[in-house]
């Protein structure tokens, strides 16, 4: 009995300094890195899993893929606002969040509200715009996606988008948008509010956008980060997962 | 008379205390170099350093390589990798020699920085909390009125002398009928004052017409006439061509907004909160000429 019971204190020795040296390894390891060492990418993932459906799946779903009608982005696909989807971009937002309030978060740019008296808070260059412009602007948006648009509103509207809208700044000149600040592509079909449809992108433009993933620094520990991260990255990597 | 133990009962003991040792020993090594605020020689691996036992994250440090050189680790060369390294040192040198020459006492920027900073980290706690449904329902309830959509209308303001109450009064009641024509105008010594320009906001048609006309104009119908209006040494008469009301939103259309506001409420009452416990805890003294 009494051997019994200090072989079992040895074996949890064992387990809990095995599992200290499979987190130490995870997290020395370079995190680009990580997805090539499929052993060591399965552990973290497999021990990513219960984090992320404890702590994220309540906004993106058990399944990660988001839900547009609350502006959740889908963590299946390989369209990334934040980063370019490696493992120490993704690490990045769970450990500081988008525009969490922590010092360390992303939050460089906002959409703006242009429907209203003061459209941005940051920047009070940027003016209101009237409805009439605002239905331009959605129409040049259609245009660049491909969609049914009407070309002289369209031929408006990006004239107010390198304009008077400023809507340039974050979505660049050619409205593919920039990762580094979260500004999405535009001339895509991947939409991150609503449907794509003419309602929904008017109304984005009027009542702006600013989305927020909350910051798990100190909330979680680095390796636990760097799991859910591992996790995240081989959701969109499903085919390379397997 | 007491005899000696029984042999399997001296291997027991033994057994145990060995157990009981090596479980001692295993916790007590675990923690010593585990433990947050215990000096250790072993870099924790989740940092890269540990300047005066405080760590460089290693998460920061990959960041610090993307920004300034735009590589990852396995990209970096090794002179890029030191210059990182020895930087973000430096960087925690000074920040510690900062807290010793107690900076924040005559720095404003460091003070503006620091306050900043603790408001951050208490919205922080506030931004981690994931409002329930109902939870968000509730607000939404009880805050309706906030959540529509912005109103737009197409309306012209006519403008008449002071003294021409009887032109404005004929065009109004005129206009009720017949929509206003270039010459019509001109019969009434009327002028459009293009304070309203095609489609607007309400937003923005309260901020050219003002307070008092917005409010007439707001409830006029499509073609709809105001009453003569004395406004800034003149009259005006508004002819709305088309009033698009606010139309509630649903909590579904609503739901971000109400996420936003909620949190907001949330982060103020927490601010609140915590600024109430750091003045109840705290020692202030005021003198008496200030009171």
């Amino acid at each position: 009995m009494i051997v019994l019971a200090a072989a079992w204190v040895m074996l949890a020795a064992v387990v809990l300094g095995y599992s200290a040296a499979q987190e130490a390894l995870l997290l020395r390891t370079d995190p680009g890195a990580i997805p090539a060492r499929v052993a060591l990418a399965e552990l973290a993932a497999a021990r990513g899993r219960p984090l992320f459906d404890a702590r994220c799946s309540g906004c993106h779903g058990a399944e990660g893929r988001g839900d547009p009608a609350r502006g959740i982005p889908d963590l299946t696909d390989a369209d990334w606002l934040y980063g370019g989807g490696t493992v120490e971009d993704i690490e990045q937002v769970v450990r500081y969040g988008i525009r969490s309030h922590h010092p360390k978060s992303w939050d460089l740019a906002s959409m703006p509200a242009y429907a209203t008296a003061r459209p941005s808070a940051r920047d009070a260059r940027i003016e209101p715009l009237p409805p009439g412009d605002i239905r331009d602007v959605v129409e040049r948006l259609r245009q660049l996606e491909g969609s049914p648009s009407d070309a002289a509103a369209a031929a408006r509207g990006a004239q107010i988008f390198l304009g008077r809208g400023a809507c340039y700044d974050c979505h660049a000149t050619d409205a593919k948008g920039d990762s580094a600040i979260g500004a999405p592509n535009l001339t895509d079909r991947v939409t991150l509010y609503g449907d794509g449809s003419r309602g929904s992108l008017e109304r984005s433009i009027e009542i702006g956008r600013h989305g927020m993933c909350p910051a798990w620094e100190g909330r979680l520990s680095a390796a636990a980060m760097r799991e859910v991260a591992v996790f995240v990255y081989r959701l969109s990597h499903r085919s390379a997962a397997r | 008379m007491i005899g000696p133990a029984p042999a399997s009962g001296n291997r027991r003991s033994f057994v145990l205390m060995a157990a009981g040792a090596l479980a001692g020993l295993a916790m007590a090594g675990y923690a010593l170099f585990t433990a947050r605020g215990t000096s250790t020689l072993i870099v924790p691996p989740e940092d890269v350093a540990l300047v005066n036992q405080q760590p460089i994250s290693r998460s920061d440090y990959l960041a610090q390589l993307q920004t300034l050189y735009g590589v990852d680790l396995a990209h970096a060369t090794p002179e890029q990798r030191h210059r990182v390294l020895d930087d973000m040192i430096r960087e925690e040198l000074f920040v510690q020699r900062g807290k010793e020459l107690d900076v924040a006492a005559t720095d404003p920027d460091v003070r503006t920085s620091m306050v900043n900073a603790v408001e951050q980290e208490m919205a922080a706690d506030a931004v981690t909390s994931q409002p329930t449904e109902a939870q968000l329902r509730a607000y939404f309830d009880g805050h309706r009125g906030r959540y529509a959509s912005e109103g737009v209308m197409n309306l012209r303001d006519y403008v008449f002398a002071a003294d021409d109450s009887s032109s404005a009064a004929a065009a109004s009641a005129a206009m009720r009928s017949t929509p206003p024509t270039a010459e019509s105008l001109a019969a009434w010594r009327a002028r459009d004052s293009h304070k309203v320009s095609d489609q607007e906001f309400y937003f923005a048609a309260r901020i050219h017409l003002g307070d008092v006309l917005f409010a007439a104009a707001r409830e006029l119908p499509d073609h709809g006439v105001s009453a003569p209006l004395q406004q800034g040494g003149e009259i005006h008469v508004l002819y709305m061509i088309r009033n698009r009301r606010p139309v509630p939103f649903d909590f579904a259309a609503a739901r971000d907004q109400v996420l936003t506001d909620y949190r907001n409420d949330a982060i103020g009452h927490l601010r609140t909160g915590d600024e109430a416990f750091l003045r109840k805890r705290a020692n202030i003294l005021v003198a008496d000429d200030v009171k």
